[in-house]
C-alpha cells in the first residue's frame, strides 16, 4: 500500500519534472466516444460525422471514434450523459450554445457546461439578417423604421424563444424601440417557407442557405451577426456596420470532456483539434459550409461559456422569460 | 431543358452499370432498415454520410434517396406481422394489416402494401419530374393557418377510427395529445409534464408509444387466454399467398387516394409521411361502401397508407430540390448530403445541376421497379415467420420492440416507457378502448398546437387569420365529419321514438 503510494508520488513528480512532453504521452488505447445531443442527421450529428471522417483522414489519432447520440432536452440528456462517464479519457462531447442555454430555462438540466471540462472551441456559426427580395425593406434601418411606426405588426420567424434568432432580436428591440413578433418554427425548412411565402417579413437564417436563395433573386440580406465581415458577403453591413451596436451571442461549437478527466488527456484533445483546424479538410468545410473558423483552448472556452451564460441569462430576464438558475 | 430530353439524359447517368448498383445497394438497405423497427432512414443515411465522401455524388444520391424511399416499402412489414410499425409512417398499417394476418391473409397484406407503395411511389416520381416547380410555389401559400386546419381535419378523423364508442375514441385521443403537450416548450421554453426528469424534456417519442401500445399491448393481451393461441393459417403456394384481383378491384380508390393525398401532404415542408398514412386511411374509410371492416383486415386500409408514405417521398423531394427548403428530417440531411459534396441547394438547383436532378429522378422509377421485384418475392419468405408458434411468436415480437426502441434512444429509461405503454396498450384493449385514436391525438397534438400559437403570433391574436380561404375549407370538411356520427345517434334516436310510437 504505502510502497503504490511511494511510487505514485514519484511518478507525478516525474510527471511534473518532464511538464509538456510528458503530457502528450497518453495516446487512446480503444475506441472513444463522441457525444453528441441531436439524433443522426441534426446539425451536431453531421458536424460530428464529418469531424470524424477528417480526424481519420488526416490519421490525428490512432483508434476509432464512434458518434454517440444522446437526443433531448436540448443538450440536457448528453450533458448528463457525458457527466456520467466522470474522469473517462476515452469519452469527448461536441457541444454548441444550446448547451448553455437549456439549463438557464430547465430545472430538470442538472448538469451545466459548468460541470464539464473545456477542451476547445472550433468556430463560430455566423447569420445573417434576410428578407424576401421583393420587400420593401432595402436596408435594416427600413426594417426597424417600418417596425417603430406599425408596434408589433412585422413578424420574424426563428426557432425555439430561447435561441440566438430571438436573443438578437430583443437587444434590437431593446436598443431602438422598435416592436415585432417572433413565430417560432421548429425546423429551418419551415422558418425558411414562412418568409419565402410572405407569411413573416424577416428572419435570421445561415448565411450558407441564405447564399443560394439570395443568388436565385428570392432573398435579400440586409446584415450579419458577425463583427467582422464574412469572405462571402462583403458587401453586406455587420450589425455594428448597419447602426446598431448591439450584443450578438455567438454561437459556439466546442468539444468538451466529462468532468475530472486527467489533465494528459484533456492535453491530447486540446492538441488533437488544434492539429484539426489546421488541416486542409477542416478549411474545406469550414468555407463550403460558410462557418467562421474561430479556435480557442479549454482555458479560453471556459471563460467564453461564462460570458454566454451570463448574457444569455440577461436577455432573458430583460425579455421576461423565466429563468431556474 | 424540356422534360424528354431531361428524362433520356436522366436515364443514361442512372443506366450506368455504376449507378445501377447504387441504386441496387440503395433499395436493398431501405429495405432491410425499413423491417427493422428503430433505425430508420435519417440515422442510416446520418450514418452512410461519411463513406459517401470518396463516391462519385450522382451515385451517393443514387443510393441515399434509395434507402429513403426503399424503407417505405419495407416498414410495413413488421406492421402486418408482428403489429410493430417499422417506420412512424407504416403505425397506420399496423391497424388492418396486423388483423389481415391474424386471419391468415399476411401475405395478401405484405403483397398489396408493395404493389400499392410501387403505384404511388412511381406516380409521386411523375408528378415530381412534371409538376414540381409550380406546385413547390404553392406549397408556400401554406402557413400556420393551413396547417392548423390541417391537423383539426386529421384529428376528426377520430371519427372513423373509434370503434362501437365514439367517447371512449375521443378519451383516447384526449390521452394521446396530453402526451403530446409534453416536453419543452417551444415558445416559452417552460417544461410541461416533465416530472423532473431530464428525459422528458424533448417530450415522448411517438414511435415508442406506437411499439409499445400496439405490439406489447398485443402479446400481454395475447398472454391471457387459457386456451393456447391458434396458429395462423399461411396459404401454400406463392400465387395463393399474393393479392387476388379481386383485391385489386377494391383497392383500386385507396391506389388513387394514396397517391394523391401523400404526394400533395409530401410537398408541405411542414406536415410528413405519418400524417400522409393517416390522412388516406381516414378517406379511405370515409368513402367505403363498407367502412364497418376498416380495422378487421380491410385491405384499402392497407393499400391508402402504404401508398401515401411512398407518393409522400416523391412530394417532399419537390420544396428539396426545387426551392432548397428541407420538409422532415431525412430530407434535411439529404440537404446537408448535397452541401458537403459541392452542390449548392437552392432554387437553381436544377438549373445548375441538371445531371444530377434529372439522374436522380430516372433512378427513382428504376428504383421503384427494383422494390417491386424484390418485395414480391419477400412476402414468401416473411409469410411464413407467421407459422412460429406462440410460444416463439411473442417473445420475437417483445424482443424486436425492445431492440427497435433501444436502437433509436440509446436509453434505458425510452425501455421502461416502452413498457409503461404497453401496460396502457393492454388496459385499453382489455376496457375496450381504441389504440389508434391515442396515436392519432400524439401524432397531430404537438404540431396543431404549435400552428395554432404561430397562426395567432402571426396576427397579434386576431382569430379571423384561421378563415382565410384554404383553412376554411379545410375546417369545414373537420366539422361535417364531426356532425356524421352525431346525424346517425340523432337518426337512431329517431328511430327509436317512432318504434316506440308504433
Amino acid at each position: 500500500m504505502f510502497a503504490r503510494g511511494a511510487r505514485a508520488l514519484a511518478l507525478s513528480f516525474a510527471a511534473l519534472a518532464l511538464a509538456a512532453p510528458a503530457m502528450a504521452q497518453w495516446k487512446p488505447t480503444k475506441p472513444v466516444d463522441l457525444i453528441v445531443h441531436t439524433g443522426p442527421g441534426g446539425g451536431s450529428d453531421l458536424l460530428a460525422r464529418a469531424m470524424v471522417t477528417m480526424i481519420e483522414k488526416e490519421k490525428l489519432v490512432p483508434v476509432r471514434i464512434n458518434v454517440l447520440n444522446k437526443p433531448g432536452g436540448n443538450g440536457a440528456v448528453a450533458a448528463a450523459a457525458l457527466s456520467e462517464k466522470k474522469g473517462d479519457p476515452h469519452t469527448i462531447g461536441l457541444i454548441t450554445s444550446v448547451w448553455i442555454a437549456g439549463p438557464l430555462t430547465s430545472a430538470e438540466a442538472k448538469i451545466t457546461v459548468h460541470d464539464l471540462k473545456p477542451i476547445a472551441q472550433l468556430m463560430l456559426e455566423p447569420a445573417v439578417f434576410a428578407v424576401k427580395a421583393d420587400s420593401p425593406y432595402k436596408t435594416l434601418k427600413d426594417f426597424i423604421e417600418a417596425a417603430k411606426a406599425k408596434p408589433g405588426q412585422l413578424k420574424q420567424s426563428g426557432g425555439s424563444v430561447t435561441s440566438r434568432d430571438n436573443i438578437v432580436r430583443l437587444s434590437m428591440q431593446h436598443a431602438t424601440g422598435a416592436k415585432w413578433a417572433f413565430v417560432s418554427f421548429p425546423g429551418g425548412g419551415e422558418r425558411l417557407a414562412a418568409l419565402l411565402g410572405g407569411h413573416v417579413d424577416i428572419m435570421v437564417i445561415e448565411p450558407q442557405e441564405a447564399g443560394e436563395q439570395v443568388r436565385a433573386g428570392k432573398l435579400r440580406v440586409l446584415a450579419q451577426l458577425t463583427d467582422a465581415r464574412l469572405p462571402g458577403w462583403p458587401d453586406v453591413p455587420t450589425l455594428k456596420e448597419a447602426g446598431y451596436d448591439v450584443q450578438t451571442t455567438p454561437q459556439i461549437r466546442a468539444v468538451v470532456a466529462p468532468p475530472e478527466q486527467p489533465a494528459e488527456a484533456s492535453a491530447y484533445w486540446e492538441k488533437t483539434f488544434d492539429a484539426l483546424r489546421k488541416s486542409e479538410s477542416w478549411k474545406k468545410y469550414v468555407a463550403d459550409n460558410q462557418l467562421e473558423e474561430h479556435f480557442t483552448n479549454g482555458a479560453e472556452l471556459k471563460k467564453t461559456m461564462v460570458d454566454i451564460e451570463k448574457q444569455l441569462k440577461d436577455a432573458y430576464t430583460q425579455a421576461g422569460i423565466k429563468t431556474v438558475r | 431543358m424540356d422534360i424528354l430530353s431531361g428524362m433520356l439524359n436522366g436515364f443514361q447517368v442512372a443506366l450506368t452499370a455504376q449507378n445501377l448498383m447504387m441504386c441496387v445497394v440503395g433499395v436493398v438497405l431501405g429495405t432491410v432498415i425499413g423491417v427493422l423497427p428503430g433505425l430508420g432512414p435519417p440515422a442510416t443515411i446520418a450514418m452512410l454520410l461519411p463513406l459517401t465522401m470518396k463516391l462519385d455524388p450522382t451515385g451517393a444520391m443514387i443510393m441515399l434517396a434509395g434507402i429513403y424511399y426503399g424503407a417505405k416499402y419495407g416498414g410495413s412489414t413488421t406492421s402486418i406481422l408482428l403489429n410493430v410499425p417499422g417506420e412512424s409512417s407504416s403505425v397506420v398499417t399496423c391497424i388492418d394489416g396486423y388483423q389481415m394476418a391474424r386471419k391468415g391473409r399476411a401475405g395478401a397484406a405484405l403483397g398489396m402494401a408493395a404493389i400499392s407503395s410501387f403505384i404511388a411511389g412511381t406516380f409521386g416520381v411523375v408528378a415530381l419530374m412534371l409538376v414540381a416547380p409550380p406546385l413547390a410555389k404553392m406549397s408556400l401559400a401554406f402557413s400556420a393557418p393551413e396547417y392548423f386546419a390541417l391537423m383539426v381535419l386529421g384529428l376528426a378523423m377520430v371519427v372513423l377510427l373509434s370503434g362501437e364508442s365514439l367517447v371512449k375514441a375521443l378519451l383516447a385521443m384526449l390521452v394521446g395529445l396530453w402526451i403530446a403537450s409534453m416536453g419543452t416548450d417551444l415558445f416559452s421554453a417552460t417544461s410541461r409534464f416533465t416530472f423532473d426528469r431530464v428525459e422528458l424534456l424533448g417530450g415522448i417519442d411517438f414511435i415508442i408509444v406506437a411499439i409499445g401500445v400496439f405490439a406489447v399491448g398485443e402479446v400481454l393481451g395475447s398472454l391471457e387466454p387459457s386456451k393456447p393461441a391458434d396458429m395462423l393459417p399461411v396459404p401454400k403456394g406463392f400465387r395463393n399467398l399474393l393479392p387476388t384481383w379481386e383485391d385489386m378491384k377494391k383497392c383500386r380508390f385507396a391506389f388513387v387516394n394514396g397517391s394523391l393525398v401523400g404526394f400533395l401532404i409530401g410537398i408541405l415542408p411542414g406536415a410528413g409521411s405519418t400524417i400522409a398514412s393517416f390522412m388516406s386511411y381516414g378517406i379511405e374509410k370515409a368513402v367505403s361502401k363498407h367502412p364497418e371492416e376498416f380495422g378487421h383486415g380491410a385491405i384499402e386500409g392497407v393499400a391508402a397508407p402504404e401508398g401515401a408514405n411512398n407518393a409522400e417521398t416523391g412530394g417532399a423531394l419537390v420544396p428539396l430540390l426545387t426551392l432548397g427548403i428541407p420538409g422532415s428530417g431525412t430530407t434535411a440531411i439529404l440537404l446537408a448530403a448535397l452541401v458537403l459534396w459541392g452542390f449548392k441547394p437552392g432554387p437553381l438547383f436544377i438549373q445548375d445541376s441538371p445531371q444530377l436532378f434529372w439522374g436522380l429522378v430516372a433512378s427513382m422509377y428504376i428504383g421503384n421497379v427494383l422494390l417491386l421485384i424484390l418485395n414480391l418475392p419477400l412476402v414468401a419468405v416473411f409469410a411464413q415467420l407467421l407459422k412460429l408458434p406462440a410460444y416463439m411468436m411473442y417473445p420475437l415480437i417483445l424482443g424486436v420492440s425492445i431492440v427497435g426502441v433501444y436502437t433509436s434512444s440509446n436509453s434505458m429509461f425510452q425501455l421502461g416507457l416502452l413498457c409503461g405503454f404497453g401496460l396502457l396498450g393492454y388496459l385499453m384493449r382489455k376496457l375496450d378502448y381504441p389504440t389508434a385514436p391515442l396515436v392519432l391525438g400524439l401524432v397531430l397534438g404537438d404540431s396543431m398546437e404549435r400552428a395554432l400559437r404561430q397562426s395567432l403570433m402571426m396576427s397579434a391574436g386576431d382569430i379571423s387569420i384561421l378563415f382565410r380561404p384554404i383553412p376554411s375549407v379545410l375546417l369545414g370538411i373537420a366539422a361535417l365529419l364531426l356532425a356524421v356520427p352525431l346525424f346517425k345517434r340523432f337518426n337512431s334516436v329517431r328511430v327509436q321514438v317512432v318504434d316506440r310510437e308504433a
